[in-house]
């Protein structure tokens, strides 16, 4: 039960962030909210791993530097989610976000591409997404 | 119209890609180390594209008000929520609650319109829209229990 309120939470956090971001850029502008944003995270997350002390550095050197660059791409997510609710709304930027998100999860798992397992991916899931679109179509046209 | 879909979508794959790589780093280095990693980064990328297009004006910020500096922490409360919630579900009940409340929690903002976005009045088929689109999700996940993100 604990465990789902804060699934439940989480969810509710990353959409607040994407409708707080796009207020903010209104006033200062995309970049400077993607830049402001994430650097007030980064003192706030740094804290809590001195506090935690849960980093384990002595791995990053075993990491791919392509996995470690990752972070980077937070600049286009939120440049773009920011855009997209602007001229589209929440519910349905959300909603073509998650489309995105997992045809492409689903892509990846099924080629087995960045080095994740290589998955047999059933029916079910391409009625997964196609009743996602479904929903989508529903909303929007 | 067009834009603001193209731009959901491109951001819908880079989170996917992202998750994929962060939970690399994090079986490794631990979940607040790739906090840390990751916006730290996302801060570095977005620093340099803003002055590589806009220069000197990134750092006029005219309406600048207080909370502002604070909202990037709604990001901490992200990381400490769906790393419990998946400790204590798995990734596959969790991220389902987690993908069914985002598009909740987007209808909810939309109906509202705080924080002065254009209000988009709750209908019918809005709902059915979500619902619709929450039950793919579901089956989505579920079908492929084995898989996380």
């Amino acid at each position: 039960m604990k465990g789902s309120l804060y699934a439940f939470l989480a969810g509710g956090f990353i959409t607040l962030q994407g409708v707080a971001n796009a207020r903010i850029s209104r006033d200062i502008g995309t970049w400077q909210t993607a830049a402001m944003t994430q650097f007030t995270g980064f003192i706030a997350a740094l804290f809590i791993l001195i506090l935690v002390r849960d980093g384990h550095w002595k791995m990053f050197s075993q990491i791919r530097p392509l996995y470690l660059c990752g972070g980077a791409l937070g600049a286009v997510i939120i440049f773009s989610n920011v855009t997209a609710i602007h001229q589209i709304g929440v519910t349905l930027s959300i909603s073509f976000l998650l489309i995105a998100q997992l045809g492409l999860t689903f892509l990846v798992d099924s080629n087995g591409w960045f080095g994740v397992s290589k998955q047999k991916m059933d029916r079910s899931q391409f009625i997964g997404i196609a009743v996602m679109i479904a929903g989508v179509a529903i909303l929007g046209f | 119209m067009v834009l603001g879909l193209i731009m959901a979508l491109m951001a819908g794959s880079l989170v996917c890609m992202q998750n994929i790589f962060n939970s690399k780093v994090s079986e490794r280095a631990g979940s607040w180390a790739t906090t840390v990693l990751v916006l730290g980064l996302g801060f570095l990328a977005s620093l340099m594209i803003g002055l590589a297009f806009e220069g000197g004006r990134l750092f006029a910020l005219h309406h600048m008000q207080s909370w502002y500096g604070f909202s990037g922490l709604i990001g901490v409360g992200v990381v400490i929520c769906l790393v419990q919630g998946i400790r204590r579900l798995g990734p596959t009940y969790a991220v389902s609650i987690v993908l069914t409340s985002q598009l909740l929690f987007a209808l909810l903002w939309d109906s509202l319109g705080w924080f002065g976005l254009t209000q988009v009045p709750l209908t019918f088929r809005q709902i059915l829209g979500v619902l619709v689109i929450i039950a793919g999700v579901i089956i989505f996940k579920f079908s492929g229990e084995r898989r996380a993100a």
